[in-house]
């Protein structure tokens, strides 16, 4: 039941010769044309092959078209209307979902008695419509290509009739040359065409098959084909298992075959062509067989084991086509179609280490991409920074995150227990620029934050101390100086920051440490003058400058060019400048890494003057002298750590070495609970109504007033509780150091009689019916509990690091008998865990224990350097959240819709 | 998917009238195996297992019993009996009671869609009963046939004719075998077989009993569902992963997965079913999945896909493998730019994790693509290297294996220190 074609088959095969199957006559009308996958093919198609597609289909779109860069593709409801306009075709490609492929086939061949080619491209149609489509074409004497293939294409012709052979720019891909290509893969089609180009060989016709159980156009009609055509020297083959399809085959021309897939033999269902599933006499090394017999050779060509006859070769990578095909072709007396393009050995176009020394194997140099990319990489790298899109960030973070089951916190990925290893400057700077500062970095940063700590004469420390004499908390106290550091305060710096960027965006300087040639940079330079240079004579300027650029252990290109850029214009650099390229160096990688934005950049200068000035009102006004602060001389204390000057701020004095680790500890515990805590919340809040979506209009310290208002007693005052209760326990004993192991204190006892005294006053507190009562600060914890034995995996984390550097905290060391008492007292039923609140409570209270028990120190004071130090290290975590919202978020998208807000009046 | 065995298969043999033996579930009380067993002289127990499963016969998995006590003692050892075959292991849940058929002669036929003939062809002998691979292929009769007609009587009487069967069976199997097509035709299915069908003599007259029964559907074709068969049927065909992706099937994009080993450490979505074959056969062992996300899926189903894969098989990876060809129409923005974001809300959730990725990969929009992945895997502190289509595929496949052991040998707690973890 099928019409005669070409002679030699028991069934219709119309197509004599490969150069019959795509030619400048087919006239083409493509079914569903306006779909998603047709709309972006067809158009390349149409222009390829010359305006070969007369019209298309799709039910209801009459009247549309298809626009191609050489004219408009009519649509019609239907084949029978597109022919009654007048057109006339020949082949049809199939576009339509999988259901309406045999009905659309069925319409083309009723409807137009011309038609001799059927593409079918859509994927996943059933078998059964697979079948049928197969009877209706041999009945009615046309040839079907397909399911589930990217259609024809030929090189001599420039014409593909189908899908995307050679994608969007199909010249680049299909040269013209003397290779046939037949593949099951249709993106190996290209593929291979692209490979064969690599040893000098072009195409002449290439098919893709596809690799569905019925493969229409196979190779037992491709290869008398190929045999009748004259410009196709030598075929590629590449297959897959399942189907029998290539056995028995019968060409004149040299032939490599390409048979990938043993490892199918392990499935029990298809993966990937629905057609690879194979039985027992039709899997790969089947295949392999059949092509090694034709071949008459013993073995798999590989480059290490070449193994071809002049028939051919078999290969079973599809790198090792294009090598085989030429000692084939050699052998044949046939040389390469032209010079070779290039090679297949690995090429990174693109790649990052991170900072790790890989193995020189893995540590492959990126290379230049072959054209265009070369060119368009070259434009990517001139988008500068991280471009983030925006999203609603209400209860939402870039920058933090909870583990609900751990309740360890991450900031930017890292957790807050990883934090209290790195010191105080170096989580400032990492909660902006997502990447710690290396030894010199911190340096830099310590200079430039103890720079502006000393608030002497400034509104800002008037401010402070009103408020504090006030009676006014520490965070309203900050709030009240963090205030008056408006935009305008720092709008130099930001300045001379924009300045930088400017200049140095687009050059493909990544690290400020290296060598770097500026001299194209300083001749643009000059357009920046007002920004770089002071205005009139600043002694103190080039002082600091050299003394920016003389910090041990490093450099940075921006200091030297600041240096050449004022000699240049025969100017002083501005403070300013200096400070803003500080933090400029700092965020640099981070910047050309697009870990953060431009604006992140920019702002850095800002984000530190608010971090030294809450470092600094922390301490009252009387400390703030001209040229010292808490008695230290300001040469001095450029020296410090920031660590160390936050400790100088809160207690008054110089921390031992022991002292300033736990409170670097203590700062890294606090930094964050991740986007629902309050004061995150705040910050958050305060940047969403100002619109993030303009970042300009981002009042950097009014967000950080967002933070302080959404702290108070109950949040970041409450570490104060276990304070007070431990001073109510230890206050009348001997203990005078609680660093000394060695105090003399029978801490069981104590921790067993505090159990009684806390039982009986339970016991009581539920027979007068009172459910709300007390309990012990710091101990118990809503997740970690129900064990016998109960731990706080944070608390645990630390008690251990202080183990391991000898640290000793009495306090600590109370808590832990204490929760054992608890048990043994029969007040609770299991241990109880001491949760991370009493690290921070032990901690302090071991600070300030000596101040406190000479006198020195009012109790009260205790709460409120409990509650600074709280803010200190909170105003970490905070600032991330800030800078994030800002580069993130949606103007006002903190707000609760008021469906969601519920009255209880 | 694949149905086997008699429980169902009586069910859907009943839909075209094809006799069939008595067949009843596991439900049977004591008092009706005596009375089936009083009825057939002999029943056969055999244990039930779901998809696919073949060669259950071979393996001793089958008991033929006569009286109740060897019935329960057959029952006992087949009811949760485990069978091996391939690489396939399967657990039985269940036994069918069979009621035997005597029978002089014993047939073998079958359905499928044949790739020699490119045409539903018949498979036919009359001396089933045996696997049909091993007979000589004089004593087998296959038959091509056209689909727009169907099975027909005559090609059934000529096929064995042309065999030389007993003319005593040509009558019966004539008239019933082309209802089977109506069964393969319209539900959809892509194999059928029966073997044996055993000839009845009980009326007086040959007749036709199916005993056993194989069929395979094509997921692609909906027909199958009409039969409305439990999905728990073939649910064991499918990993809890490979059924979440499943959901997202359509026709528009790949989303072929299949589970290769659930110890593996590279993870590679994989696009065209080329690169497919391909890559998994490279990566052996040392892959999680094979997949095929290619033919252009759209952004959400790309990052659906992602986000999906990310939760089954990130936490044990170590390489991050996205691999493919040049692209023809595979937009590579629209599927990095997923990928990506699947990647960094994966990160956002579950913290970082110690992870290099590498690309290969050309098509339209390839640097736009990987500028968009990089810049997520930069802010992410993930090591990356990135080939372009002019990379052999095999060279990058053996890149992402040395990276593979680079990351076994400590290279993951390097990363992971990198990340601040």
């Amino acid at each position: 039941m099928h019409k005669e074609g070409v002679e030699g088959y028991e069934y219709y095969v119309g197509i004599n010769s490969l150069s019959e199957l795509a030619t400048k006559e087919d006239r083409v009308v493509v079914l569903n044309m306006l779909g998603k996958e047709s709309s972006g093919v067809t158009p390349v198609s149409h222009v390829y092959s010359g305006g070969n597609i007369v019209f298309g289909t799709g039910p209801g779109k009459s009247g549309k078209s298809l626009p191609t860069k050489i004219g408009n593709i009519p649509c019609y409801n239907s084949i029978k209307e597109g022919l009654a306009a007048g057109h006339k075709f020949n082949t049809v490609v199939v576009y339509l979902p999988p259901s309406g492929v045999k009905d659309g086939v069925a319409e083309a061949v009723r409807e137009n008695p011309d038609l001799k080619k059927v593409i079918v491209i859509t994927e996943k149609v059933s078998v059964k419509d697979q079948r049928t489509i197969r009877a209706i074409c041999q009945s009615n004497g046309i040839d079907l290509f397909g399911g589930n293939c990217l259609g024809l294409a030929d090189a001599w012709n420039e014409v593909r009739i189908g899908g995307a052979l050679g994608g969007s720019n199909p010249e680049e891909s299909l040269l013209k040359g003397s290779i046939a290509i037949y593949s099951n893969s249709g993106n190996f089609t290209t593929t291979i065409a692209v490979y064969l180009s690599t040893q000098g060989w072009g195409t002449t016709t290439s098919v893709s098959s596809g690799k569905d159980i019925y493969i229409q156009y196979g190779p037992k009609e491709f290869f008398p084909a190929l045999n009748n055509d004259d410009r196709s020297k030598a075929a590629v083959l590449y297959c897959e298992p399942g189907g029998y399809y290539e056995q028995d085959l019968d060409l004149k021309k040299p032939l490599v075959a390409c048979v990938v897939g043993r490892w199918k033999a392990k499935l029990t269902k298809a993966c990937g062509h629905a057609g690879s599933l194979a039985g027992s006499g039709d899997d790969a090394e089947a295949k392999e067989k059949w092509f090694m017999d034709y071949f008459g050779v013993d073995g798999i060509y590989t480059p290490e084991n070449p193994k071809f006859t002049k028939k051919g070769a078999l290969v079973t990578n599809i790198a090792h086509i294009p090598e085989a095909l030429t000692r084939v072709m050699d052998a044949n007396g046939i040389k390469p179609d032209f010079e070779p393009t290039g090679n297949l050995a690995l090429k990174p176009w693109f790649g990052n280490n991170q900072g790790l020394s890989l193995p020189a194997e893995l540590d492959l140099p990126i290379v230049e991409a072959m054209a265009p990319y070369n060119e368009q990489i070259k434009q990517l790298d001139k988008q500068v920074g991280a471009q983030f899109s925006r999203e609603t960030l209400k209860d939402t973070s870039g920058a933090s995150m909870m583990d609900p089951k751990t309740q360890v916190s991450k900031i930017h990925g890292a957790s807050i227990l990883d934090a209290t290893k790195y010191s105080f400057e170096s989580n400032l700077v990492f909660a902006l620029t997502k990447q710690r500062p290396e030894e010199y970095g911190e340096k830099l940063a310590n200079l430039v934050l103890n720079m502006h700590v000393n608030q002497h004469g400034q509104p800002t420390l008037v401010a402070a101390q009103a408020a504090r004499d006030n009676g006014n908390s520490p965070n309203t106290v900050f709030s009240s100086a963090v205030a008056i550091l408006g935009k305008k305060a720092v709008q130099k710096e930001l300045e001379a920051a924009s300045a930088l960027l400017d200049l140095f965006q687009l050059t493909p300087l990544k690290n400020p440490s290296e060598d770097f040639d500026y001299k194209d940079v300083l001749k643009e330079a000059a357009n920046h003058k007002d920004s770089l240079l002071a205005s009139g004579e600043d002694p103190c300027a080039p002082k600091m400058l050299e003394w920016m650029s003389s910090v041990p252990g490093g450099k940075s290109v921006f200091f030297k060019f600041l240096s050449d850029f004022g000699k240049e214009q025969g100017g002083t650099v501005s403070k300013e400048a200096i400070f803003a390229a500080t933090w400029v160096t700092l965020g640099w990688n981070s910047l050309k890494t697009k870990k953060i934005s431009k604006d992140t950049l920019v702002n850095l200068s800002w984000y530190s003057r608010i971090y030294s000035l809450m470092v600094g009102v922390a301490a009252p006004a009387e400390k703030h002298q001209e040229g010292s602060f808490c008695g230290v001389k300001f040469e001095d204390m450029c020296g410090f750590s920031f660590t160390k000057t936050a400790f100088l701020s809160l207690m008054g004095r110089e921390p031992s070495e022991k002292e300033l680790f736990e409170f670097q500890v203590l700062l890294g515990l606090i930094i964050t609970n991740g986007p629902g805590t309050i004061s995150a919340q705040g910050s958050k809040g305060a940047v969403s109504a100002d619109g993030p979506e303009q970042p300009s209009r981002v009042q950097i310290n009014k967000s950080f007033i967002g933070f302080l208002t959404h702290t108070g007693f109950a949040h970041g005052g409450n570490g104060y509780e276990a304070a007070a209760y431990l001073i109510k326990l230890f206050k009348d004993t001997s203990l005078k150091d609680p660093a000394d192991a060695n105090h003399g204190l029978d801490l069981e006892k104590i921790a067993m009689d505090a159990a009684s005294d806390y039982g009986a006053y339970k016991k009581k507190q539920k027979e007068l019916g009172n459910l709300d009562y007390g309990k012990i600060p710091c101990v118990n914890h809503p997740v970690f509990k129900g064990k016998d034995v109960n731990l706080d995996p944070r608390e645990e984390f630390v008690s251990s690091l202080f183990k391991e550097k000898g640290i000793y905290n009495v306090f600590l060391d109370f808590y832990h008998n204490l929760v054992q008492g608890l048990f043994k007292t029969k007040v609770s039923k299991n241990v109880y865990c001491v949760n991370v609140d009493a690290v921070i409570a032990v901690i302090l209270l071991k600070m300030v224990w000596a101040d406190f028990k000479a006198g020195n120190l009012p109790e009260s004071e205790i709460e409120n350097a409990s509650f600074a130090t709280f803010l200190f290290g909170r105003m970490i975590g905070c600032a991330a959240e800030i800078d994030d919202h800002m580069n993130r978020g949606k103007n006002m998208d903190t707000r609760t819709p008021a469906s969601k807000c519920v009255y209880v009046g | 998917m694949q149905l086997t065995g008699m429980l169902w298969g009586r069910k859907l043999l009943d839909l075209v009238e094809f006799p069939h033996s008595e067949v009843r579930g596991p439900e049977l009380s004591v008092d009706e195996i005596k009375d089936m067993i009083k009825r057939h002289g002999q029943v056969f127990i055999k244990p039930v297992f779901k998809g696919g499963v073949g060669k259950k016969g071979k393996a001793g998995l089958m008991g033929r019993v006569d009286n109740i006590s060897d019935a329960l003692k057959e029952k006992e050892r087949l009811y949760f009996a485990t069978h091996q075959f391939g690489n396939v292991t399967a657990k039985a849940s269940g036994v069918t009671y069979e009621g035997a058929v005597p029978a002089k002669y014993e047939v073998y036929f079958s359905i499928a869609d044949n790739t020699r003939y490119r045409a539903p062809t018949m498979t036919i002998t009359h001396h089933g009963g045996v696997d049909i691979e091993e007979l000589p292929p004089e004593k087998i009769k296959e038959v091509p046939f056209d689909p727009l007609t169907g099975l027909k009587a005559f090609h059934v009487a000529n096929a064995l004719e042309e065999l030389g069967a007993p003319t005593e069976l040509i009558s019966p199997l004539v008239q019933n075998l082309p209802k089977l097509w109506d069964l393969y035709n319209n539900y959809g299915m892509l194999m059928l077989e029966l073997n044996p069908i055993r000839m009845s003599n009980a009326k007086g007259r040959l007749s036709p009993v199916a005993c056993d029964f194989k069929c395979m559907f094509d997921q692609d074709d909906p027909a199958w569902k009409r039969l409305n068969l439990p999905g728990h049927l073939f649910s064991d065909d499918a990993s809890e992963f490979e059924q979440e992706i499943n959901q997202l099937r359509t026709y528009q994009g790949q989303s072929d997965v299949y589970v290769m080993n659930d110890q593996g450490t590279i993870t590679a979505p994989t696009f065209g079913g080329g690169a497919n074959a391909m890559v998994t056969e490279l990566l052996g062992e040392d892959a999680t999945i094979s997949s095929d996300f290619g033919g252009n899926p759209p952004y959400a189903k790309m990052n659906d896909i992602s986000r999906i894969t990310f939760k089954y098989w990130l936490e044990q990876s170590n390489v991050l493998f996205i691999i493919g060809g040049k692209a023809n129409n595979t937009d590579i923005y629209e599927t990095f730019r997923a990928i990506g974001d699947g990647l960094k809300s994966h990160f956002q959730k579950h913290g970082p994790k110690p992870l290099y990725v590498v690309v290969g990969r050309g098509g339209p929009n390839l640097i736009r693509g990987m500028g968009y992945l990089r810049d997520i895997l930069d802010s992410l502190n993930i090591p990356y290297r990135f080939f372009g289509f002019d990379s052999a595929m095999s060279e990058v496949i053996n890149y992402a294996l040395k990276v593979n052991e680079w990351m076994k040998n400590g290279g993951k707690e390097e990363i992971m220190a990198k990340m601040g973890g």
